[in-house]
Parts: C-alpha cells; sequence; structure tokens
C-alpha cells in the first residue's frame, strides 16, 4: 500500500500554512481600513478648515504628496493594527478561514465593545458623510422653480408622444429584441459548458480541474465586471455601429453573467445523487451527466429566460452607445430635444419591458 | 481465489477529516465471503465514514482495505472503477437521480461498464434494458418502470436503490443506514430485499444500522463503532442489556421494532 503521512501531523501542519496566510489577509484588510479611515478624517478635516469655493461645490483636490503620505500612513497603521489579535482584518480573516474558526478570539463583551469595533463604526458613519458630501445632496436644486418647471415641460412632452413615429419605432423595438435573442441564445451553450469547470464542488478532486476553475472563474468575473455600455464601446470600434456589435456586447456579458448564475446553481445540487452515480464505477462525464444534469436543466432554463428580459432592457441601453436598435432612435430625438418623440419611444420600450417581465415570470413559473 | 478467502480486509484504518474531525482510528475488521455484517453505534461513531472509506467516496487517511484480494487505496482511475462497478451502495436518502424514470435509474447501475459516450446517449443494450426490468420486478416494482423516481414513497425509491446497486451484479453491497428514514413496516420489507439479495444471490452486506432489533434479525455478524475505534465484534445475539449500554451510552433504552 502507499505510504501515507500521519493524518494528525498533516492537520497541524494545514492549520500553520493557514496561519500564515490569514496574517497577510489580515495585514491587507487593516491597511484598507486605516487608509480609509485617516483618508476620509483629513478630507472632512480640510473641508472644515478650507470649505469649498462654491457653497455646497466640492473641495480641493488632494495633492500627490497628500495621496503618498495617506498611503503610507495606511499601510505603517495597517500593519501596527494587525498584529492586535482583536483587530476587525485579524476578526474577520479568521472567522471566515474554516480551519481557524474554531481559536478566533472572542473579546469580552463583544466585538462591537472594543476600540476595533468602534473604529468599524466610525468607517460606516464616515462613509455616509463621505456620501452626502461627495453626491453632493442638495435639496434646494431639487424644488426650485427653475427645475420644477422643467422637469414639468419635459413631463408634459412625453405625456403628449407623437405617434406619426409609431412605425419606425416599431421596426427598431424588433431589432432590440432580436438583439438580446440572439446574445442570450449564443450565450447559452458556450456557458453551459464553462459552468461545470465553474463549479468548485466538481472541481474539487484535482489540482488540474481547480487551477481550470481559478481560471474560468477569474475570467468571468473580469468580463462581468465591465460593463455591457463599455462592451458596446469596444465592438462599436471592432465590428462597428449597429445591432451586431450590440449583440456582441451583449453576448460577452450574458456568458459572463450565466456562468456565474449556472455555476452557483451546480453548486446547490444535492450531492446525494451525485455520491451515489460515482459509487457505482460511473466516470466523471457519466457522473455529470446522469447525476448533476438532470437536476440543473429547468433552473438553468428558468434563469435562460430570465436573462433573455435582462438583454432585451439593457439592449435598449446599448442603444445609446452606439449598438443598434430603439436606442439608437431615443439618443437621436434625444439629441435634437423633440420630446414628443422619445415620449412614443419611452412608451413602447415600458410596454416591452413590462410585457417581458410578465411573460419571462409566467414562463418560469409554468416550468419550475 | 478462494471461496473461503475474505471478500474485504480492512486493517488499522484511519481517517481526519480536513477541519480536523478523527472519524476512523485504526480501524480493523475482515468480512468473509456470504456474511450479512451489521455495523452499528451512535450517530458520528464513524459508521457512514467506514462504508465510504470502503469504496473510496472519502478518502482515507492511512490504513489499508483489501477487497477481493487487491489493495483499493492504491488504486487510481480504472481499477477503482472496475472495484466500484463490484461493490453496490444504498443509502439513507436513495440518492436516486428524481426526474429520470425509475428504469433509467437502474439502469445507470450499469454505467461504469457502458462507454461514456453510449452511456451519454442513453443507449443501453436491449440485455441491459431487459435485465434493469427483472430486477424491478424482483423487488416489486415491475410495473413502475416508467415512472419518474421522485413520484414513488419512501419505501419504493430504497427497493429501486437496491435494484440498481444489483444491476452491477455486485458482489459486495454496502448499504448506509438503508432504513433510517422508513417507517417500521417498510423498513422490514426493505431489509428483507437485502435479505434476499444476501441469500439467494449470493451478496456479501455490510450494512450500517440503527436499530438492534433489525441487527438481530438479519444480520449474521455485529461490529459496532464508539468514537471512530471498534468495541465489539461478534454475534447478534451475544449483544445484551450491558453491551447496549457500552455502545450506547448510559442513558440509551432500547426501541424494538415490531
Amino acid at each position: 500500500m502507499k505510504p501515507l503521512p500521519d493524518a494528525r501531523a498533516q492537520h497541524t501542519d494545514r492549520v500553520r500554512r493557514a496561519h500564515g496566510a490569514a496574517r497577510w489577509r489580515a495585514a491587507l484588510l487593516d491597511g484598507l481600513l486605516a487608509w480609509y479611515i485617516l483618508g476620509g478624517t483629513v478630507w472632512f478635516l480640510r473641508w472644515w478648515t478650507h470649505p469649498p469655493a462654491v457653497s455646497g461645490g466640492a473641495p480641493e483636490a488632494f495633492s500627490p504628496a497628500l495621496h503618498l503620505g495617506l498611503l503610507v500612513g495606511g499601510v505603517l497603521l495597517g500593519l501596527l493594527w494587525s498584529s492586535i489579535r482583536t483587530s476587525p482584518g485579524r476578526m474577520a480573516v479568521a472567522r471566515t478561514t474554516p480551519l481557524l474558526r474554531g481559536d478566533a478570539p472572542k473579546p469580552a463583551g463583544g466585538f462591537w465593545r472594543t476600540w476595533h469595533g468602534r473604529a468599524v463604526l466610525y468607517a460606516l458613519a464616515l462613509t455616509l458623510g463621505l456620501g452626502l458630501r461627495i453626491t453632493q445632496v442638495d435639496l434646494y436644486a431639487l424644488f426650485s422653480r427653475e427645475g420644477l418647471a422643467g422637469a414639468r415641460r419635459i413631463f408634459e412632452a412625453l405625456a403628449q408622444p407623437n405617434l406619426s413615429i409609431a412605425g419606425v419605432v416599431f421596426d427598431k423595438m424588433v431589432e432590440t429584441i432580436f438583439v438580446a435573442l440572439m446574445a442570450t441564445v449564443a450565450a447559452v451553450p458556450v456557458a453551459f459548458v464553462l459552468s461545470f469547470a465553474a463549479a468548485r464542488n466538481l472541481s474539487r478532486h484535482s489540482a488540474g480541474a481547480m487551477a481550470l476553475y481559478s481560471l474560468v472563474r477569474f475570467l468571468a468575473n473580469l468580463t462581468r465586471s465591465i460593463e455591457p455600455v463599455l462592451w458596446a464601446i469596444i465592438f462599436s470600434v471592432w465590428v462597428s455601429f449597429g445591432p451586431f456589435g450590440g449583440m456582441l456586447a451583449l453576448f460577452v456579458h450574458s456568458v459572463a453573467s450565466l456562468i456565474k448564475l449556472y455555476s452557483e446553481q451546480i453548486e446547490s445540487v444535492d450531492t446525494g445523487p451525485i455520491e451515489a452515480i460515482e459509487a457505482t464505477g460511473a466516470g466523471r462525464l457519466q457522473t455529470i451527466w446522469y447525476a448533476v444534469v438532470p437536476q440543473v436543466v429547468l433552473p438553468y432554463l428558468s434563469y435562460t429566460i430570465y436573462r433573455w428580459d435582462i438583454n432585451v432592457r439593457m439592449a435598449t441601453i446599448i442603444g445609446l452607445v452606439g449598438g443598434g436598435g430603439v436606442g439608437e432612435l431615443l439618443m437621436q430625438y434625444f439629441g435634437l430635444g423633440r420630446y414628443n418623440e422619445v415620449g412614443t419611444i419611452v412608451l413602447f420600450i415600458t410596454a416591452v419591458v413590462w410585457t417581458m417581465d410578465w411573460l419571462s415570470a409566467k414562463v418560469r413559473e409554468a416550468i419550475a | 481465489m478462494q471461496e473461503d478467502a475474505p471478500i474485504l480486509e480492512v486493517k488499522d484504518l484511519w481517517k481526519t477529516y480536513d477541519n480536523g474531525v478523527a472519524a476512523l482510528r485504526g480501524v480493523s475488521f475482515t468480512v468473509r465471503r456470504g456474511e450479512f455484517l451489521g455495523v452499528i453505534g451512535l450517530s458520528g461513531s464513524g459508521k457512514s465514514t467506514l462504508l465510504r472509506c470502503i469504496n473510496r467516496l472519502v478518502e482515507p487517511s492511512s490504513g489499508s482495505i483489501r477487497f477481493g484480494g487487491a489493495e483499493v487505496t492504491a488504486m487510481g482511475g480504472k481499477d477503482l472503477s472496475a472495484a466500484r462497478q463490484r461493490i453496490g451502495m444504498v443509502f439513507q436518502h436513495f440518492n436516486l437521480v428524481k426526474r429520470k424514470s425509475v428504469l433509467t435509474n437502474v439502469l445507470t447501475g450499469r454505467l461504469g461498464a457502458v462507454g461514456t459516450w453510449r452511456s451519454i446517449a442513453g443507449r443501453f443494450s436491449p440485455e441491459e434494458r431487459a435485465r434493469a426490468a427483472e430486477l424491478l420486478g424482483i423487488v416489486g416494482l415491475g410495473d413502475k418502470g416508467d415512472v419518474r423516481a421522485s413520484e414513488l414513497s419512501g419505501g419504493q425509491q430504497q427497493r429501486v436503490a437496491i435494484a440498481r446497486s444489483l444491476m452491477q451484479r455486485p458482489d459486495l453491497l454496502l448499504a448506509d443506514e438503508p432504513v433510517a428514514s422508513l417507517d417500521p413496516s417498510t423498513s422490514h420489507s426493505v431489509m428483507r430485499y437485502l435479505e434476499q439479495a444476501n441469500q439467494e444471490f449470493g451478496v456479501t452486506i455490510l450494512c450500517n444500522l440503527h436499530f438492534l432489533s433489525l441487527v438481530r434479525q438479519y444480520t449474521t455478524r455485529v461490529i459496532a463503532l464508539q468514537a471512530g475505534q471498534i468495541v465489539y465484534e461478534g454475534s447478534p445475539q451475544e449483544i445484551d442489556e450491558a453491551w447496549f449500554r457500552r455502545i450506547y451510552g448510559e442513558e440509551a433504552k432500547e426501541v424494538r421494532i415490531q
């Protein structure tokens, strides 16, 4: 028989290595938090001592030297902070690492009673304050006389849509729906195949599968984090303006999103049938086909219809940047300030989105 | 291979899970051909882990498992698949593919012996289909072949699971709490099918059980696990009140299934 090292020694070794890796992650978290608290506080102090020239406007930007100083300060404070066992980073990492959860520190009176917890609460309050200042929340502007008059002008025009352009809008709306449909249809087979590689529970058995899992997950997350509008701009350069570019943009984003939805479905399947099929001596492909696929086909179908629904809405937005369809038309009339025509388009979009929403909900209900 | 050679030899088997739990701590025992061996013990005593180590659904940490003379722990790929084909398994929660037909579920017992692409296309041979139908008849579900597995009752599902494992023509059958989620009368019906597999088809059976009354009625020999170690090995009739207390704790009181 093959020699196996002592199980307990293996375990303590794993715990030790986990501790080492956890320290670095904790230092990173504490550093980020320290940098954020430091920077946010300095921002407020400066706003206090040097108020912006225009009331309610943005204050002066930080100088590069100040940025550098904050970064260095954050790193140093973070390193110092994470040398304490109950620092926020150490606590978060210890509680989220299964091997270390057992001996995570439990401060008397709870974490929120320690000054570490208070620092986190301070960071949250700081975030709310910064949010109010940076988005320049201004209730005067919202309810000013001129503002309200402008809004009224637009709403009145929207409420009197120019129906003489309905034929053109209808054609463009059809284009939008098909852009969304083709993007979804093309994305399904690609996402279907890749979703099995992107499911953790099917990849744990070997280092190679785990590497593929990480790669697919990484690429999918990267692709998904680039907004479809950005993809549309990229493809408008690649294949020129029009519905094809819009379709490609939605396709890329749909593949990434469906991989995530599909693989999460795989990760939540009942493991019983997988065990049972494996126990018969079946190979991996057979196990997936007989134990996993039957459990995921219906949810997949449901997610796909849902995705088409989302794509119709996104196709409209993508049209605004040259991805064809009704969005393009909307942009043209909006640019010309012809709000009656914009009203017609908005009417169409609303009707289609509402219908798609209702249809997709009904179909998903029917197959569930 | 000699007829009286042991079919299964487990020596100094250890299993420590990644979270540090030591489920098995040096388990050794031998199973002869044709035995109906009961495994008893509290939940968490390592019974399930033990069965799952034998067909490597769980990787043992150290020790030796010899099945039909071959070392299971050293097997990879094709060897392991071949060994698993000769070891059937039934589970507490039946583990059928619920959206597939009952007949397809029985046929999955043959997957190891059927080529990957042929099985994915669903092209099982007429002989295999006939055998699956015959086994469904044996477990009393001859008329349910086309029904979805999810539509059957728990007891019926477990009988399909037994048919699936017999489809493998196994030498050894691992039964992990096969009746723990069934009512008493259904329990007996399922146990009788296991007994039939043992006595008529000569399948050696290793069966985790909770109820001593079932152990006494159906098994030929019994081992008891406590905290990952064997604390009793012998005849099921010799487990008396004192032994029962030692295995299940001082507070335990025996519950009988009639």
